[in-house]
């Protein structure tokens, strides 16, 4: 039954278009120009003997010249005095934190060159999400103040503290208000801080406001619950999943959290257990978590409350005056579906919301309430504090601006000259407050309106500490010297406030030893080792609901009608966040800037997500501007057809159009925080809007179709009532051809293989960036992923297929006779060197670059290639990457590797490669010669699970296993044995040795 | 006048050496006891004395007119104890410093005496010594001319020879014409012998065979200079730059016997064997100055040492004022190439010796090595792996059994000629 189904990586290669088949012929984007050469024109162009031999002479002459250089004199300076700790050569580890999870920071002679995940972390168990993984880059990131601002004249810390004092002294004794706005602020020390700021002048208020807001859940839980607390959700104890919108996998609250939780439920262990938990998800544009579901339902979001009414309803929960959702038969259908399986799974069910619309979120309650989930899944009494902003204080904070009753304002990692919904109201009411102070690392938006800018430390520069859940301290711990002049914001506030105690490094230890510490019984040393201190949880309560809903459905109706306006090219327009760039606060990080987004595969840019149907009614083709418009903003964007968005919606990423980020992420893609609404006191993410076209076309700069695998058959999945019957269903082990060219291999030491579970990879991309950071990849632009030239050394392939009942599509031309583009599936996969046993690549190359290695690796010496190219030209997988450029030494890639500063992020064990030659994955055999090496200074048998590759190491969900396949007990061995186990293009007989397991899917036959 | 300029120094040397002795023998009855006392001083002394530095305890010198004998004796035999006894003088002296001076009960009186008579007498280095060392250096200097001297010598003797040869070559010919011209033959003319001279090169020129046989030597000669040359390329064997600090592996690996990883500790665990930071230096150097060689002052080498720490020689302390030691790095391995000591000096275990040379006997470190590709695969090729002891080579070592049964295990066996061993 899979056999015949189709997949395809973009509209494009499933409708084959003309331009499409014409370049899918040739491994690179830009032919050598032989055939112009080689023409007429070509041959007949003058180029007489004298000008040959002149130019020929000169080449010669220069080139002489250029080899007549002296030997460089290297020198070579130990240190004065050595730290103790420190061995040139070998890496130290010290525990650290980002973004509330505990991670290790690897650094190489005082400089960190690579973040991993904490085992001890109990939120990631040692991994790491792509933002993470990107992070160490922001540290030596150019884009930085080097020194802090005093009125847009460069200043020092001396200056600035005075004419702080002064002014915050004036505002004291006038009585005149203090605000302190920032993100969410869940480190203990930096609220104490806050607290002591506020006990020196009593007019301050802390407000807490966030990008992306989660407003609505906080203040739905104060309503049904009177708790008014993000609660700690638990998709490792849910059997059954629905999400309306929450992108629980990518975006929303924890996702890495989150992603490992779901994971477990549908990983190889719980397979073999014969268990897998199911997934729907209703959304309105494609997110991650919905490319992963079992089913997903486009619904828009004028639908969404509307949804969750009636499924509030359809499990017997009292709802008057909603009604059905007409336009929307199959959402209808589901509604149904998944009420009845709700019913039956009740206990071990989560229903959620990614709206941030209070009344929606009383509904979810009421929901999980009725289902029993409180307690269970969902667990109010052990909150999360990665979130606590309220929309409503900022809107207040404007006002009180605008009133002329702020006198002295600091913003600590908030930016609300770019995040806020009306930033217009905002900068006009910020001219009227009388002492603007930004903690900012850049003269951003919001910082180049303060007359002081005192730039904060960097994590890896800095202490502090985060209490991301309740129960579970982190402790963040500087491993660098500061790289500019910056200090901490907390130090600031100390000596502002003329704190007792200015040292904050002090200050933290004390606050510790007064609290966490002295309950734990951990000693500071002991913190330091282990990074983080977990309390025991308190059980988790359970919960009803007994609201009565009718205002809240007038509400909702009342919000659905409004969304959903109709007239002439509306449209209802739906914001969200991208994997990568998120909110936005770290868009001038060009590793994330050139991570694909999972699903649509774009870099560098956001878009206007459409379905491909509904855009063919409104006459717009792929990559056309398009201007949305509502009645206070509009932009321009360039359209991106995507199968599965909802008909009638578009979806437009937050966190681009920064003016001011910085070299890498200013000017990149347009604003769309602009398009928020704030209604009943939350800002929502959906509003109505209308679609026009706009002139001109827009090249995105798209991974998604390079490397086209020519319709051949290489992800595999089957449904899970198969997998039970028979558990190599789906697998297509049945025509393998073993006739073989070549003669057998062996390995009698070590042989290095992967395997890859595509049902536990849900193609969050951090597995890139790591292997960006470990490997020393280059960042190359948007104009160089355009002409298909990215360097990622694994990239994840996303594959559609479209389930439109029994009209499997097969056939390329087929796609016409499809209703609509809404029911599509998606499997990602990651794809990277398959280190083959027989391979292809090094057959063909003329000199020996790429020959294999006793130990079952596709070695690359770069120094050896001469560049001809053949091997990727044979590569079945399509995973050679080709240097263009010199991009450590072109000042056109100004990215991170051709800068003083930010190449301090390299790897010094990796080379950085020169242009015209081939890489690829390598395996991270710098990882396996040092693990080795440590086994044999150890003088010790080399223990499985000592090398981990870096993809490996940062995957949330352990979805890579690395290790020695000729070790019967390795991990990897044993999963390699799975009966989901298959080999990509097993057919062509190259023996990878990476292995893949079949993405095992919960579908229920309706 | 270089004759006698040298007359003058020796004639000088001679005096000032007999002035010297006569000056000890009268010292003799001292002389003879502070002899004895040097070596236990050098011995037992030097880590925290100088006779006219202060180290870590104060310099000794006068401290024989300071303190009696009998004091000294209980001071040096026991310190500790001397100061726990509540002695007001030892006492005070204990507060000179917070390390306490170590006791020495090995030492009998006689010894200490023989101390105390060396600190008295101080080195035998009298007024004259920078004259002698001064000759010393003018020796050398003279010895480097000499062998020029005799370079050129042998040179001019060669030529003269030549010339002589030539002479009486010619004397010969002269004689045996007019000997001829005697017995009444004729005898041609010079001009036409000449003319006959440059025809036979002109014939010469003419010779095929012999100017190809030209033309092949010239090809053979340069190409193998080329060939060779091009081998070399790049190949910095014997390359021996001149060091910020005249810093001799002879005298301190060589001489003094200091393991090579006292100070290139990287070399155990890690890739770098890694230059010493100069805390370690400083080790020994906070009380070995050399001084003795400069007239009581702190050697110009070691000084450089201070310098780069900022280092006060009184109060013991680093300065702020720093400025690291900018080493000029002999052994450059190209960026593609990654070799780790760790591997071969702690699991190999290889003497440091096998790739760096004769570092011992080595006054300014070159480069010993080719540090070729070649080099390093030959290597791999021929030695075998020293797998015993080791258990991470059990499962290896058994696996290739299977294949290969009684062979060499060599490191290329085990995969140490694969590229991605040392190119990643």
């Amino acid at each position: 039954m899979e056999s015949n189904k189709k997949y395809w990586k973009g509209l494009e290669e499933l409708q084959n278009t003309k331009d499409f088949a014409e370049k899918s012929k040739n491994e690179f984007a830009e032919p050598l120009p032989m055939e112009e050469v080689l023409n007429e024109a070509g041959l007949s162009t003058v180029a007489p003997r004298r000008d040959f031999l002149k130019a020929l002479g000169f080449g010669l002459g220069a080139v002489t010249l250029a080899a007549c250089q002296k030997v460089p004199v290297h020198k070579s300076i130990p240190y004065l005095v050595k730290p103790e700790e420190i061995v040139p050569g070998i890496p130290n580890y010290y525990t650290s934190t980002f973004n509330g999870h505990s991670v290790l920071v690897k650094t190489r002679e005082g400089r960190p060159i690579k973040i991993e995940g904490n085992p001890n972390c109990i939120l990631s168990k040692g991994s790491l999400d792509a933002k993470g993984q990107a992070s160490v880059l922001d540290l030596y990131d150019v884009s930085k103040l080097k020194v802090p601002v005093l009125n847009d004249a460069d200043s020092n810390w001396e200056s600035i503290d005075k004419f702080v004092k002064e002014e915050l002294l004036k505002a004291k004794t006038g009585g005149k208000k203090i605000r302190i706005v920032s993100s969410t602020v869940n480190s203990p020390s930096t609220k104490a801080v806050i607290a002591d700021f506020t006990a020196q002048y009593p007019n301050t208020k802390h407000i807490q406001v966030d990008a992306v807001s989660y407003t609505g859940i906080i203040k739905a839980n104060e309503n049904s619950f009177g708790k008014a607390v993000l609660p700690r959700y638990r998709f490792d104890k849910a059997d059954l999943i629905v999400s309306f919108g929450a992108d629980f996998l990518g975006t929303w609250i924890s996702p890495l959290e989150f992603s490992r939780q779901y994971v477990s439920k549908r990983n190889n262990a719980s397979l073999e257990g014969k268990k897998m938990s199911r997934h729907i998800q209703f959304e309105t544009g494609m997110s991650l978590t919905g490319s992963n579901a079992d089913a997903r339902l486009p619904l828009k979001p004028s639908e969404e409350g509307i949804a969750l009414l009636n499924l509030y309803a359809a499990l017997g929960g009292v709802v008057t005056g909603s009604k059905p959702l007409a336009n929307n038969q199959n959402a209808e259908k589901a509604i149904a579906l998944a009420a009845k399986e709700l019913s039956a799974a009740k206990g071990a069910s989560l229903v959620i919301s990614g709206s941030n619309d209070v009344s929606i979120q009383i509904v979810v309650n009421a929901i999980n309430a009725l289902l029993g989930s409180y307690g269970t899944t969902i667990d109010l009494d052990n909150p999360s504090y990665q979130y606590a902003g309220n929309d409503a204080e900022f809107v207040e904070f404007v006002n009180e601006m605008n009133r002329g009753e702020v006198d002295a304002v600091f913003f600590l990692n908030s930016n609300p000259a770019y995040e806020f919904n009306d930033a217009k109201a905002f900068t006009d009411a910020l001219s009227k407050v009388k002492l603007r102070v930004s903690f900012a690392d850049r003269k951003d938006e919001t910082a180049s309106l303060c007359q002081v800018i005192a730039p904060n430390h960097h994590y890896l520069e800095s202490w502090g500490d985060s209490n991301p859940v309740e129960g579970y301290y982190t402790i963040v711990q500087p491993t660098i010297n500061p790289v500019y002049n910056s200090r901490s914001a907390e130090q600031g506030l100390l000596i502002w406030s003329e704190n007792a105690v200015t040292d904050y490094y002090q200050y933290i230890q004390n606050n510790w030893s007064r609290s966490v510490l002295a309950q734990s019984g951990t000693t500071w040393k002991e913190l330091l080792q282990k990074g983080s201190v977990t309390l025991p949880a308190r059980s988790a309560g359970v919960y009803s609901f007994s609201r009565e809903l009718n205002s809240v459905v007038q509400t909702i109706i009342a919000e659905s009608n409004s969304l959903a306006k109709g007239g002439e090219n509306a449209i209802e327009l739906h914001i969200y966040q991208n994997v990568a760039i998120g909110d936005g606060k770290s868009a001038n990080n060009p590793w994330l800037q050139e991570l694909p987004d999972p699903v649509s595969k774009v870099t560098w840019d956001n878009y206007a997500a459409i379905n491909p149907k509904f855009a063919e009614k409104l006459g717009i083709a792929e990559l056309d501007l398009v201007e949305i418009k509502t009645e206070k903003y509009s932009v321009t964007l360039p359209v991106l057809l995507q199968p599965g968005q909802a008909n009638g919606t578009v979806s437009v990423a937050l966190g681009y159009g920064r003016v001011k980020a910085g070299k890498a992420g200013s000017e990149v893609g347009k604003n769309a925080y602009p398009f928020l609404r704030l209604v009943n006191a939350t800002l929502q993410i959906s509003t109505a809007a209308s679609i026009s076209k706009a002139s001109g076309t827009y090249e995105l700069a798209q991974t998604q179709t390079h490397h086209t695998i020519e319709g051949r058959n290489v992800v595999r999945e089957t449904t899970l009532k198969n997998f039970l019957k028979d558990p190599t269903a789906g697998t297509g082990h049945a025509h393998v051809n073993k006739y073989d060219l070549w003669n057998e291999f062996e390995q009698p030491g070590h042989n290095w293989v992967m395997a890859i579970d595509l049902n536990a990879c849900t193609g969050c991309g951090a597995c890139i960036v790591a292997c960006n950071a470990e490997n020393n990849i280059p960042v190359v632009g948007r104009d160089e992923v355009r002409r298909r030239r990215e360097m990622h050394w694994i990239r994840i392939d996303r594959y559609y297929a479209i389930n439109d009942g029994d009209n499997k599509v097969t056939k390329e031309d087929e796609i016409s006779k499809l209703e609509n583009l809404d029911n599509v599936s998606v499997i990602h996969q990651p794809m990277m060197c398959q280190h083959c046993d027989h391979a292809p690549c090094e057959t063909v190359c003329p000199v020996l670059a790429t020959v294999h290695s006793s130990e079952g690796l596709n070695q690359m010496a770069y120094n050896r290639c001469i560049g001809t190219r053949y091997c990727a030209n044979n590569c079945p997988y399509k995973v050679r990457r080709f240097n263009w450029f010199n991009y450590w030494n072109d000042s056109r890639f100004d990215n991170y590797m051709n800068n003083e500063f930010t190449q301090l992020v390299l790897n010094p064990d990796v080379t950085t490669r020169s242009r015209g030659v081939m890489e690829k994955c390598s395996m991270c055999v710098q990882r396996i010669q040092a693990g080795k090496l440590s086994a044999k200074l150890d003088k010790r048998k080399l223990k499985d699970g000592d090398i981990k590759v870096a993809c490996q190491q940062t995957c949330p969900t352990n979805a890579i296993i690395f290790g020695d396949g000729n070790d019967p007990e390795s991990e990897v061995s044993k999963a390699l044995k799975s009966e989901r186990t298959y080999y990509v293009l097993e057919e062509i007989n190259v023996k990878p040795g990476v292995g893949y397991q079949t993405k095992v899917r919960n579908t229920v036959e309706v | 006048m270089r004759s006698i300029s040298l007359f003058f120094r020796s004639v000088t040397k001679s005096l000032i050496l007999i002035s010297f002795l006569s000056a000890a023998a009268v010292n003799s009855a001292s002389a003879q006891d502070a002899a004895a006392g040097a070596a236990i001083f050098k011995q037992k002394c030097t880590a925290c004395h100088g006779i006219e530095k202060a180290v870590v305890g104060p310099a000794l010198k006068g401290v024989d007119t300071k303190y009696d004998e009998a004091w000294l004796i209980k001071w040096i035999k026991n310190a500790p104890a001397f100061i726990a006894s509540g002695d007001a003088k030892a006492v005070t002296a204990s507060a000179y410093s917070p390390a306490m001076m170590s006791a020495f009960p090995e030492l009998s009186d006689d010894d200490i005496k023989n101390i105390i008579a060396y600190v008295k007498v101080g080195d035998p280095k009298p007024a004259a010594a920078p004259g002698a060392a001064q000759a010393g250096a003018g020796g050398a200097a003279d010895q480097g001319g000499v062998s020029n001297f005799m370079l050129f010598g042998l040179l001019a003797v060669i030529i003269i020879a030549f010339l002589v040869i030539l002479v009486l070559n010619k004397v010969i010919k002269t004689l045996e014409r007019v000997m001829l011209q005697k017995k009444g033959i004729e005898v041609e003319e010079e001009e036409a012998a000449d003319k006959d001279r440059f025809a036979g090169l002109k014939k010469l020129s003419k010779n095929k065979k012999f100017i190809l046989f030209i033309v092949l030597l010239c090809i053979i000669f340069l190409g193998s200079a080329g060939w060779k040359g091009m081998w070399e390329t790049g190949v910095h064997t014997g390359y021996q730059p001149v060091q910020p600090i005249k810093f001799s592996h002879q005298l301190h690996a060589g001489v003094n016997k200091i393991d090579c990883q006292y100070c290139h500790s990287g070399a155990f665990t890690s890739k770098n064997a890694s230059i010493p930071s100069l805390n370690v230096c400083m080790n020994c150097h906070n009380y070995v100055t050399a001084s003795e060689k400069y007239d009581g002052k702190t050697s110009p080498e070691i000084m450089k040492i201070y310098t780069a720490l900022d280092y006060n020689e009184d109060t013991k302390q680093y300065g702020e004022n720093t400025k690291p030691v900018e080493w000029i790095r002999i052994h450059n391995l190209p960026d593609l190439a990654y070799f780790n000591h760790s591997q071969h000096v702690s699991v190999a275990g290889i003497e440091c010796q096998k790739c760096h040379g004769p570092i011992q006997t080595m006054e300014e470190v070159y480069q010993y090595s080719p540090l070729t590709m070649k080099w390093c695969i030959n290597c791999h090729k021929q030695t075998e792996v020293d797998h015993k002891d080791n258990p991470y080579y059990d499962k290896l070592i058994a696996a290739h059994d299977k294949l290969k049964k009684g062979e060499k295990v060599t490191a290329a066996v085990l995969g140490g000629l694969e590229c991605s061993k040392c190119h990643y």
